[in-house]
């Protein structure tokens, strides 16, 4: 009975933590565009969110999941339930979404307080909130659908949000073409597995011992304990549900998107595209992770591996700050994926957590410095970009506070010890090597790769860090005389900040700052996972990923502050690789924008020439059928009305002439009738 | 061949004669007068239909009242009228008139044949009324027989005759006097 | 003696004169002429049939109410005419057609 008290407390908190964002969603939409308010609506909605969630978190981690449904509607012989699900998955999910919500919040009120249309953007971000928060907790696959796709159209709304920029709608039109490919995959996954299990309730179908898990595929067939259909369709599924992932969490090949969706304010990209919805994706692979299994996990591997080593190396040059951390996003999402496709199911649960935080301090110190240059720009009147890190440099006295939080989110990017990424990212590369144990050389290729990608992660961070907040102000070399008024701005802006970065350390996390396995959410998460056995890796890897990316480091650091030094060369093959995004941008257009396009017009040719042409043609036919028939209506119908009426008009006149007021004719007519009834009688 | 049966062909001649030339005259003081002629003759055919106060009435109302009348009216009417008139062309056939000529024409074949059909000669009563004797003779005198007959028998339409005649008289007087005074 | 078919030939001929005069004729007074003759020849008949009711007379007393009313007749009838020509100076009646709509 407690227990059942206990849960429907739990449930009413964490409704009430999902409505919330949506009210102030609501009361944003009813207050003036330009209220100084709206900010404040949203953000008080978010800090109550988050309070919420925490009680939840509190209640639910690590003991029995909540979950409980209602009938939602009845299709046939199919109830369909709607319904709230709190496992330790999801409640993860909901306190990170808040929790990285909050800050965000609170900077974003100083940093969109000169916009025109704050209100909006509120509305917007709560909106975008309570899409993400209740994705996180509901259980029917319906629904998660749902709020899915709203969670894409409030990215839309937000990467749009300066909606006068050309950049921008491009931007958010290209996320959204993106997007909707992987909602397609996600929409035809739900399909099949409605006509496989028919039902969409998330607990029956991926718990432990669930209608997923009992299914087996067996001689080409798919068999669950509804029902059976060929495997083409277990894969397809898989298939749509991986290109749903690859989509929101932009793994490659559908990662395009992200870093154009840089364009938004810089407070969406740290809340939207480097923690939450990016993690969605990484969130639907962990609720349906049971239908995954041997080829599909080692494509996901790849996959992850590929997308973190080639964001990686792209980061590497890019020269657009926001840019660089769109791409280190993508990496590390990579990662996540990538533990996931090993097994390591926690790991990347994990990783997917610590990430949140110090990645989104990341985007938010960037915002910061992105803000300030702005202010350059503008005081000076100067005609550069303000995002281009080769224009900075020496920010570090101009902005200390800025400039200590950077350099703990860089550290937890990089993964160094004693910071919360040490501990995710050291379990996946650990998990990864144990996976690829005893697997042939190929597949050893694959945690090799993610090792190499982790210190090409600490070169870009470190060159990024150089370049931003060390050395001298590039910018005055080229506009000597530009005056310079920086500082890390209010309580607003620091605040969210250091926030972040206490939570970018490891006590948050675990008290032993070594060893990944003792943290509480790794643990919390690990029932769902898979083994967790000693290895040598345990000791051999961190060892190895710290020292060398320490050296790593170093390198970059010289190579970067000292203003005459090494210099790479800009013109190799490498090189414009990286600095072009492996063309992929270029490919795309190419090989699929294009030929849509030409599809399009060609389409739109037929439509104009063929279609509206046959439609014209039709018209025209019409328009003779119409003359035609006027015609005949005209001279025929009429015509024939008009002989009615001339032929009783003709009886008439006759008839008139009968009425010719003659006395004599009237006698002499009925003398005739009489006459003719007389020769008729005698006749007759 | 009776000198009745004479008498009775030469005076049905001028009746029927006098009388077409009426119709045919364009003339209307010529066809008065022709008119005069018919009424005489048909007078002495009443006489020989043994009605000899009826051919006296005939000859004192007709022609000493009606035809007087008709002069009277055909005098005042007007001279213009005479004139338009008497310029008509006579014709007795015209093509205008063809058709009444036809209906008149058909209409007496008509009625011949009906007389010729019913056989007036031979009818029921009339055999009844030679058989019993009520037969007028040329020689009886019927003019008391009149008399008594039209105050006891047909005493309530000689009444009303005369009341109508009262009427007629008073409207025609009505009728022809001047409009100014009215 | 006279049968009675001959004055009903008579009386046919002049009662179809008397027609054509009444359908013919352009002059009111001549209408009325033809009028009077169909009057005629319906007495003509009258006196004819009554030669065979000695009693009652009826045929000649009928003839004789016939030619009372036939002057009667004669008198308003050219009463109107007179009228009709005060105020149209024409007594064709097909002139008179102001009821002619």
């Amino acid at each position: 009975m407690e227990d059942f008290l206990h849960s429907i407390q739990l449930l009413n908190y964490t409704v009430a933590a999902v409505a919330l964002p949506l009210f102030a969603a609501f009361i944003n939409f009813c207050l003036p565009v330009k209220s100084k308010w709206a900010g404040w609506v949203s953000t008080i909605a978010i800090l109550l969110s988050c309070v919420l969630s925490a009680r939840v978190f509190a209640g639910v981690w690590n003991n029995n999941p909540v979950h409980a449904q209602h009938v939602w509607f009845t299709v046939g012989q199919t109830e369909v339930m709607a319904g709230l699900l709190l496992n330790n998955l999801s409640v993860l999910l909901l306190l990170l979404v808040s929790l990285i919500a909050l800050p965000v919040h609170i900077y974003s009120t100083a940093y969109m307080a000169h916009d025109d249309r704050r209100s909006r953007y509120f509305t917007y971000l709560s909106f975008f909130c309570f899409s993400m928060l209740a994705l996180v907790v509901v259980d029917s696959l319906v629904l998660f659908y749902a709020f899915w796709e709203l969670v894409g159209f409030s990215s839309y709304l937000l990467i749009g949000f300066w909606l006068t920029r050309n950049k921008a709608v491009q931007a958010n039109k290209k996320a959204f073409i993106m997007n909707r490919i992987g909602d397609i995959g996600l929409l035809s996954a739900i399909i099949i597995l409605f006509t496989q299990y028919h039902t969409f309730d998330i607990v029956q179908l991926f718990a432990q011992k669930g209608l997923v898990a009992q299914s087996v595929i067996k001689d080409g067939v798919w068999i669950a304990a509804t029902g059976q259909m060929p495997a083409i369709w277990q894969y397809v599924a898989c298939a749509g549900i991986f290109l749903a992932v690859a989509a929101k969490s932009a793994q490659f090949p559908l990662h395009t998107w992200l870093p154009d969706a840089m364009e938004g304010p810089t407070s969406v990209s740290a809340l939207i595209h480097a923690a939450t919805m990016v993690a969605a994706g990484v969130f639907l692979l962990g609720r349906v992770y049971p239908m995954f299994t041997g080829t599909e996990l080692t494509i996901l591997a790849v996959t992850g591996c590929f997308t973190a080593f080639m964001a990686a190396t792209i980061a590497l040059t890019q020269n657009d700050l926001k840019r660089i951390l769109a791409y280190s996003t993508i990496s590390q999402l990579g990662f996540m994926i990538l533990a996931m496709g090993v097994g390591a199911y926690a790991s990347s649960l994990f990783h997917l957590a610590t990430h949140a935080f110090f990645k989104c301090l990341l985007f938010l110190v960037a915002g910061i410095v992105i803000h300030e240059m702005q202010h350059v720009k503008e005081e000076n009147n100067l005609d550069i970009d303000a995002q281009d890190i080769s224009l900075m440099g020496g920010l570090r006295k101009k902005l200390p506070i800025t400039f200590i939080v950077a350099v703990i989110g860089s550290l937890a990017l990089v993964g160094l010890p004693l910071t919360s990424g040490y501990l995710s990212k050291d379990g996946i590369l650990i998990q990864a090597f144990e996976w690829s144990e005893g697997k042939s050389v190929l597949f050893k290729l694959i945690p090799v790769l993610a090792l190499l990608t982790s210190w090409l992660t600490a070169f870009y961070v470190t060159r990024l860090m150089v370049k931003v907040f060390f050395g001298e102000f590039r910018l005055l070399k080229s506009y000597p005389n530009a005056k310079l008024h920086m500082h890390d701005g209010g309580l607003q802006y620091k605040l969210p900040i250091i926030l972040l970065a206490v939570c970018c350390l490891f006590p948050l996390f675990s008290f032993n700052p070594f060893s990944y396995g003792h943290a509480w959410l790794f643990s919390g998460l690990t029932s769902l996972g898979n083994h967790e056995g000693e290895s040598i890796y345990h000791t051999i890897i961190p060892v190895l990923v710290n020292i060398i990316s320490v050296v790593v480091l170093y390198a970059a650091y010289v190579i970067y502050t000292k203003p005459n030094g090494f210099k790479f060369q800009q013109s190799g093959f490498l090189y414009r690789l990286s600095y072009n995004q492996w063309y992929l941008d270029a490919i795309y257009q190419r090989f699929v924008v294009k030929p849509v396009l030409r599809l399009c017009s060609a389409t739109f040719w037929v439509d104009r020439n063929v279609i509206d042409g046959f439609l014209h043609l039709l018209t025209r036919i019409s328009g003779y059928i119409a003359k035609l028939t006027a015609w005949t209506d005209e001279h025929i119908v009429d015509g024939f009305l008009h002989l009615m009426a001339s032929i009783v008009q003709s009886i008439g006149n006759f008839a008139r002439r009968f009425q010719n007021g003659k006395i004599q004719y009237y006698l002499y007519s009925m003398l005739v009738i009489v006459l003719v009834l007389f020769i008729l009688k005698i006749l007759i | 061949m009776s000198l009745v049966r004479v008498l009775f062909y030469f005076l049905s001649f001028i009746a029927i004669a006098s009388a077409l030339y009426a119709a045919s005259s364009k003339n209307l003081v010529r066809s008065i007068f022709v008119f005069f002629v018919t009424l005489f003759a048909l007078a002495g055919l009443y006489v020989l239909a043994l009605a000899d106060f009826v051919a006296v009435t005939q000859v004192v109302i007709y022609v000493g009242g009606i035809l007087v009348l008709i002069l009277f009216a055909f005098m005042l009417s007007g001279k213009e009228t005479l004139n338009i008139l008497q310029q008509q062309q006579e014709k007795l056939f015209s093509l205008k008139k063809l058709p009444a000529l036809l209906l008149a024409g058909v209409f007496f074949i008509v009625l011949i044949n009906v007389v010729l059909k019913a056989d007036v000669d031979n009818l029921q009563w009339v055999k009844d009324a030679i058989s019993f004797k009520n037969e007028i003779t040329p020689n009886a005198v019927m003019i008391d027989n009149i008399g008594i007959n039209l105050m006891t028998r047909y005493l309530l339409p000689f009444e009303a005759i005369s009341i109508l005649l009262l009427m007629a008289l008073i409207g025609a007087a009505h009728l022809s006097r001047k409009e100014g005074k009215v | 003696m006279i049968s009675l078919t001959d004055f009903m030939v008579v009386s046919a001929a002049l009662f179809c004169i008397g027609l054509y005069m009444v359908i013919t004729k352009r002059n009111a007074i001549q209408i009325l002429i033809g009028i009077e003759l169909i009057l005629n020849a319906a007495i003509l008949n009258l006196v004819a049939f009554g030669k065979y009711d000695k009693v009652n007379n009826s045929g000649q007393i009928f003839a004789l109410f016939a030619i009372v009313l036939a002057a009667a007749t004669t008198a308003v009838a050219l009463a109107i005419i007179l009228n009709v020509y005060r105020r149209y100076k024409t007594i064709d009646p097909n002139d008179i057609n102001k009821l002619r709509d």
